[in-house]
């Protein structure tokens, strides 16, 4: 079954306000798909948008290559995972989970063996007659994903259902739905703002600024090769330092860096000599020992943080260049203390060049 | 509640309040009552007679109104009245209710509310007569229906009990708005998102999701317009006909036309056990606790 969702020049106005640029995105049948951005950024109205909740001003939501052009929201093969769950509190588990059958006009006796076995994928078999305000915070969130498969969807819509609980489930329920999605192979649209969720669940992200989708990647992509500013300061950590381009050929860019000197890293994009643009160093890309093919920066160290595995430094560089560092325990030595001096090299494949500005 | 105020306001204060409110509970609401119950066990005599040998209690006035066919008929269109009153009212307010809590712009809520509490600032008396007008046979109600070619003559609204119905309708539905609002409003629109997401059309999701929820408020709606609509004096007296008397009509009258007032509180007090038996069995039949009620 073709259960894509394709966003056909999508546009979203309210009043004067854009909340979504126009957009043309196909997600594919069967994927995991994440939009990932701040607050604000239009995600929950893309969401909304193929849902049914709101219609696009402009372009179209195609579904399984159907138009949804007037179709309303209890007519799509859509099912939506709230935020806050939204489980019906005066209905009984079992109820919940039925409802989108009794509204389809499921015979009882049906309807009682799709909820037996939903109770069973979710892991909550004797749960059925229970009220809603008995079942914990996981429990909850698995009868939300058992009500959603129940009617079954072609598209499960996630709206950042994890973010209520804590940070141990929510690892659990990471792998929990990669594994539903997996035995219902049905295309799982999931929004959040934690990137640790994007990243380790999708098979594609979408990353999104001010209504404007940044880049479309598999997390790997999106990591090594952001295409943006934005994506390269929003997906993981990054230090960015501005210059001006002085020297460029398709795979190395060098930047003049003021009194950081001359810079160099794998070209982004288009860049031209005389341009500005940012180069983007990765905390875990720094080493204390230069080799060949290395770039050095002189620091002073201003803070030393042991965080188990790894330490994280942050340094100033005398030109007034705030660097964070990562570096493995192994690594740690008693010069590395706060106001010591400390040379960071980078290797320029590491490194990466962006045209403009960055957020940093 | 004594020491809680105590502990706010210093004991003397407190006993003030508690003072204050037991005065006024005492005296202008249970020794009335008292006095009135007292009267309807009484037969009406002339004052020499009273103390006398004849001044005994008895159920006598009670029983008058089940010997009397008109009376009792009443009695029971009163009640029936009451309940479609109530139903009507449920009717109309519901949807604005819905619609203010969860539909129109924070703007567009607070206007409608204002529009509908205007016209609570005018008199009950002179509201009503407004009806009166509306509703009259050339009044400007019929001479639009008439204009819009809906009817070919007018329709008699003020004989029989159409004119009180809508009069009564038009009284209370603030009532009944408010307490629905304020339920619908406590109700997540996530909850309503949900249903129709899973397939709802949208009487379902009223009667599966937003009615469930809304129900302490329409019962106090419900109790409250059924009260006041049973207890009404001006509606009736206004907008009605000599075919549509209301029983409070009739206690009325029995104080103040018959002088009968042993009577005329022994009715005021079956009506009385009438609404709240009647109130205790629809909450029943509804299963709502006082406690919904109360929230």
């Amino acid at each position: 079954m073709d259960s894509s969702v394709h966003l056909d020049n999508t546009i979203m106005q309210f009043g004067d306000f854009t909340a979504i640029q126009k957009t043309d995105l196909k997600i594919e049948s069967g994927e995991f798909f994440s939009f990932l951005g701040p607050s604000g950024c239009g995600k929950t109205t893309i969401l909304n948008m193929i849902s049914g909740f709101l219609d696009p001003t402009e372009g179209d939501v195609k579904i399984g290559g159907q138009s949804m052009k007037g179709v309303p929201a209890n007519k799509r093969p859509t099912s939506m995972i709230f935020q806050n769950l939204a489980l019906f509190p005066l209905m009984t588990v079992a109820e919940n989970i039925e409802f989108g059958l009794e509204v389809r006009g499921v015979s009882k006796s049906e309807r009682k063996k799709a909820s037996d076995r939903l109770l069973e994928l979710v892991a909550l078999e004797d749960s059925g007659t229970k009220k809603i305000s008995e079942l914990s915070g996981g429990q909850k969130q698995r009868i939300a994903i058992a009500r959603a498969l129940a009617v079954e969807p072609q598209v499960l819509l996630l709206d950042e259902p994890l973010s209520a609980l804590d940070l141990k489930l929510r690892q659990h329920m990471r792998t929990e739905l990669k594994e539903i999605q997996r035995k219902t192979g049905i295309t799982f649209i999931y929004i959040t703002h934690d990137q640790g969720e994007a990243l380790t669940m999708s098979d594609r992200v979408a990353v999104m600024s001010a209504g404007r989708i940044q880049q479309v990647a598999d997390p790997i992509t999106l990591y090594r090769d952001p295409h943006t500013p934005f994506v390269a300061s929003f997906v993981g950590e990054n230090n960015g330092v501005r210059g001006k381009v002085v020297a460029a050929d398709s795979n190395l860019v060098v930047l003049d860096c003021g009194p950081l000197g001359k810079l160099s890293g794998r070209s982004q994009g288009n860049l031209t000599v005389g341009s500005d643009a940012t180069l983007f160093i990765r905390p875990e890309h720094f080493r204390l020992q230069s080799e060949e093919g290395m770039h050095t920066l002189k620091a002073t160290i201003d803070e030393v943080n042991f965080e188990g595995a790894y330490l994280t430094l942050n340094a100033n560089t005398p030109a007034n260049q705030a660097l964070s560092i990562q570096l493995g325990t192994h690594q740690f030595s008693e010069s590395l203390k706060k106001g010591a001096p400390v040379s960071l090299s980078y290797n320029e494949l590491d490194a990466i060049v962006i045209a403009g500005e960055g957020h940093v | 509640m004594f020491n809680q105020l105590k502990s706010r306001f210093g004991s003397g204060l407190a006993v003030g309040i508690v003072g204050m409110v037991a005065v006024w509970l005492i005296a202008l609401v249970i020794l009335p009552q008292i006095l009135m119950i007292d009267y309807s066990l009484r037969p009406n005599l002339l004052p020499v007679d009273i103390g006398g040998p004849k001044d005994t209690f008895s159920l006598v006035n009670y029983e008058t109104l089940f010997n009397n066919k008109i009376h009792l008929s009443i009695f029971f269109k009163t009640l029936w009245s009451s309940v479609l009153v109530t139903g009507l009212t449920l009717l109309v307010s519901y949807p604005i209710a819905f619609y203010l809590a969860k539909v129109a712009t924070p703007q567009k809520a607070a206007l409608c509310l204002l529009l509908l509490i205007i016209p609570f600032w005018i008199n009950e008396i002179l509201r009503t007569f407004s009806w009166y007008i509306i509703l009259a046979y050339k009044g400007p109600l019929n001479a639009l229906l008439l204009g819009l070619g809906f009817i070919d003559r007018p329709i008699r609204f003020l004989s029989g009990d159409g004119g009180v119905l809508i009069g009564m309708v038009y009284a209370y539905i603030l009532f009944m708005i408010f307490p629905i609002y304020n339920a619908i409003e406590s109700l997540d629109t996530n909850q309503i998102k949900a249903a129709r997401n899973l397939g709802a059309g949208w009487i379902r999701t009223h009667w599966r999701v937003v009615i469930p929820h809304a129900k302490p408020g329409i019962a106090t709606g419900c109790i409250m317009t059924f009260m006041l609509a049973a207890g009404s004096y001006a509606v009736p007296a206004l907008l009605g006909s000599p075919g549509s008397r209301w029983f409070t009509q009739i206690i009325y009258n029995w104080f103040f036309e018959g002088g009968n007032w042993n009577q005329g509180a022994a009715y005021a007090f079956l009506l009385l056990i009438m609404c709240i038996g009647f109130i205790a069995l629809v909450m029943r039949v509804f299963k709502v606790g006082l406690g919904d009620i109360a929230k």
